[in-house]
């Protein structure tokens, strides 16, 4: 009964919702309706972005990661450090892309391997990794950049087209090809959805997970090279509190925070809905504050859609009791 | 307690039967041993850790955390979770202390008020959670930025002075009785009744049974959805008390007030024995992981160590604990007679 609206419903509803916001913010200001204005607004949602995708991974297999923000932080100090000494960013990156991945990998163990509430577990991470990054960084803040750490979160190509944006493209795509299009994406959503069939089936289920978190690492490891060239400072306490904007982001996606369920293309479009949200509503001059209770009532509204779609359906065979809902199988 | 096991329990060896019940009662013991360890190390490190003054700190710093810590445990037990303590607390804090402002003879009245609101919004949690279906991570995440978001609206970048809160508010939650803080007594005593009533009530009894095992539940008749809408409003209620006492003891009330605490609290809770995946742990245990992050915090601010250093140490406490936590149910499921399903449903 549940599989009668197809799965891109809800992905349609959001870029319906995308195009109203849109034309509401066009209401604003003339000035909206531009294409590089557009193309630089969503520099704003690049950072969480990444973020969401690599919890989506994770959410995907049936667990969750809070810590990702924390290891934002990290990556951020450390890259920092090498930046400090001199080190060409080419150079740097990859390390502390291993590092951030290592981080994922130690969640990823205590998780899958020692069975532990994941919820739990990266609560405790994300206070450990926060402390690392302080510790690693010192209080004070790094703002020294050498240019070329800068490239990637700054700079625009062609003049007009930001790096970032074909980062988070190029990221988008890969991990959506990955998770739609092979065996291992396969494996993430037969273990989200039944973890005791997927390891019958003869899946290495906690092998997965972890690579599920690893990979929820390295992203957020190359937000924190984003972090850096949009914000030109790196610190202990970068990030902190973003975790709550991605999780709605991977919520608003349609993501089932159960396991299982989401598209990549869900958290581009709930990303670019927020993003436009906020847009609008800076250029209609609402508070920051106000913000934040409208992202609230979206995450409600979005949370209760299941409720709806419930209440609809069982509304529908109120009136048609005898339906017995056979040769719908091909939905 | 010993006497009647062998009879109940035919052909199983009684050492692993005695060393699950022993883990059973280190759930809270744990945590007042890691107390006591911590308690002599920093007594050993730093002077002044075990004067009476700083003992009092302590207790004041951790009381109000200790009921936020329980109430966040009632609905862990259901097998839920509230990240919108922090924020109930808040708008709670606010709007009794707008009152308050307004209204300088309300009285006992403004705990009522503040009670009220509390449940109020805990209940909100509470029905989008067991009658919406939603996970209460996700929905308890709307919520605390609606709330918060409510109080900003409402506050309108205003905050309240402690010059505009009467002056009985902030002179009663500085009483003492007989050399102790009325305020650590109070909490003491709101911690204490809520874990009798989880004790001794049915309904009580109910929470650690929807949230040890759901489905059973139901089929011995429970109203599950009732008994997790009643977990929420009852920590909604504690809540809201809590933040009245934040507002009274630290006089200003900011629209910030209590953010970060929905962290704090579970973290207190895991640290004291709670399981995160339900039915098991006790309140008390949860107001004792409290006093242990007030601990730490003070004493590595008495040895003028890193802020950072805590949130590390912290971090890696919660991880610990939950690992010996799961260590510890598989020994007592493993000792429990005709739990070999044990590991499914559980």
């Amino acid at each position: 009964m549940k599989a009668r609206l197809p799965v891109s419903s809800w992905e349609v509803t959001l870029v319906v919702a995308i195009v109203a916001a849109g034309c509401w913010s066009a209401t604003l200001s003339p000035y909206y309706l531009s294409l590089d204005q557009i193309l630089d607004s969503t520099r704003q949602f690049i950072i969480p972005g990444l973020l969401a995708i690599g919890l989506a991974i994770v959410v995907i297999t049936g667990e969750i990661d809070i810590s990702v923000a924390s290891t934002l932080a990290v990556g951020a100090v450390l890259l920092s450090k090498f930046s400090a000494f001199g080190v060409p960013v080419w150079l740097a990156v990859p390390p502390v892309l291993v590092v951030c991945a290592l981080l994922g990998t130690l969640n990823g163990l205590l998780v899958a391997g020692l069975g532990l509430p994941s919820l739990a577990v990266t609560l405790g991470t994300m206070g450990a990794f926060r402390g690392l990054a302080f510790i690693i960084g010192s209080e004070v803040g790094y703002t020294d950049f050498d240019d070329s750490y800068l490239y990637t979160g700054s700079d625009y190509v062609w003049g007009i087209v930001p790096v970032a944006l074909l980062l988070f493209v190029a990221v988008a795509l890969a991990i959506g090809f990955l998770l739609h299009r092979t065996v291992f994406g396969r494996r993430c959503f037969a273990v989200g959805n039944n973890k005791d069939a997927a390891w019958i089936a003869g899946i290495d289920v906690t092998r997965l997970k972890t690579i599920a978190y690893m990979l929820a690492g390295v992203l957020a490891g190359l937000a924190a090279l984003v972090w850096i060239g949009q914000y030109g400072s790196a610190r202990g306490d970068n990030a902190d509190g973003l975790i709550l904007f991605v999780v709605t982001a991977v919520v608003l996606a349609g993501v089932d925070i159960n396991g299982g369920k989401g598209t990549v293309l869900g958290i581009v479009l709930a990303l670019l809905l927020l993003g436009t949200l906020r847009n609008g509503m800076g250029l209609a001059n609402i508070a920051g504050p106000t913000q934040t209770l409208v992202f609230g009532a979206l995450l409600v509204a979005g949370v209760l859609r299941p409720l709806a779609l419930r209440v609809l359906a069982e509304a529908r065979n109120f009136v048609r009791p005898a339906s017995s809902g056979a040769g719908k199988a091909g939905s | 307690m010993t006497a009647p096991d062998p009879a109940l329990v035919p052909g199983r060896a009684p050492p692993r039967r005695n060393l699950g019940r022993l883990a059973l009662r280190l759930r809270v013991s744990g945590v007042v041993l890691f107390l006591v360890i911590l308690g002599i190390a920093f007594s050993i490190l730093t002077p002044h850790f075990a004067s009476l003054q700083n003992i009092g700190v302590i207790a004041s710093n951790a009381s109000i955390l200790a009921i936020v810590a329980a109430a966040q445990a009632i609905v862990l037990l259901t097998r839920n979770l509230d990240v919108s303590v922090g924020s109930i607390m808040g708008l709670t804090a606010y709007l009794s202390a707008d009152y308050a402002a307004h209204h300088p003879d309300v009285g006992v009245l403004l705990v009522v008020i503040a009670l009220a609101i509390g449940a109020g919004l805990g209940a909100v949690n509470g029905l989008i959670v067991a009658y919406g279906r939603v996970s209460p991570l996700i929905a308890t995440l709307g919520t605390m930025s609606l709330y918060r978001g409510a109080t900003y609206v409402y506050a309108h970048g205003q905050e309240i002075t402690s010059s505009r809160l009467p002056r009985w508010v902030l002179q009663t939650v500085d009483l003492r009785i007989g050399g102790l803080p009325l305020l650590v007594l109070v909490c003491g005593a709101v911690v204490v009744a809520a874990a009798l009533f989880l004790r001794l009530f049915p309904f009580g009894r109910r929470i650690y049974a929807v949230g040890s095992n759901p489905l059973a539940s139901v089929f011995y008749g429970l109203r599950t959805e009732r008994v997790v809408l009643f977990a929420y409003t009852l920590a909604g209620l504690m809540c809201g008390f809590a933040g009245l006492l934040y507002a009274a003891r630290v006089g200003t009330v900011t629209v910030v007030l209590a953010s970060g605490w929905e962290l704090t609290s579970l973290a207190g809770a895991v640290l004291g024995g709670v399981s995160v995946a339900g039915g098991s742990g006790s309140l008390i245990g949860a107001a004792l992981g409290a006093v242990v992050l007030a601990t730490i915090d003070n004493g590595l601010v008495l040895l003028a160590i890193p802020e950072f250093w805590r949130m590390f140490i912290q971090g890696t406490a919660i991880v610990l604990a939950v690992t010996a936590d799961v260590l510890i149910n598989s020994q007592i499921r493993r000792s429990l007679k005709g739990q070999r399903f044990g590991g499914k449903l559980a």
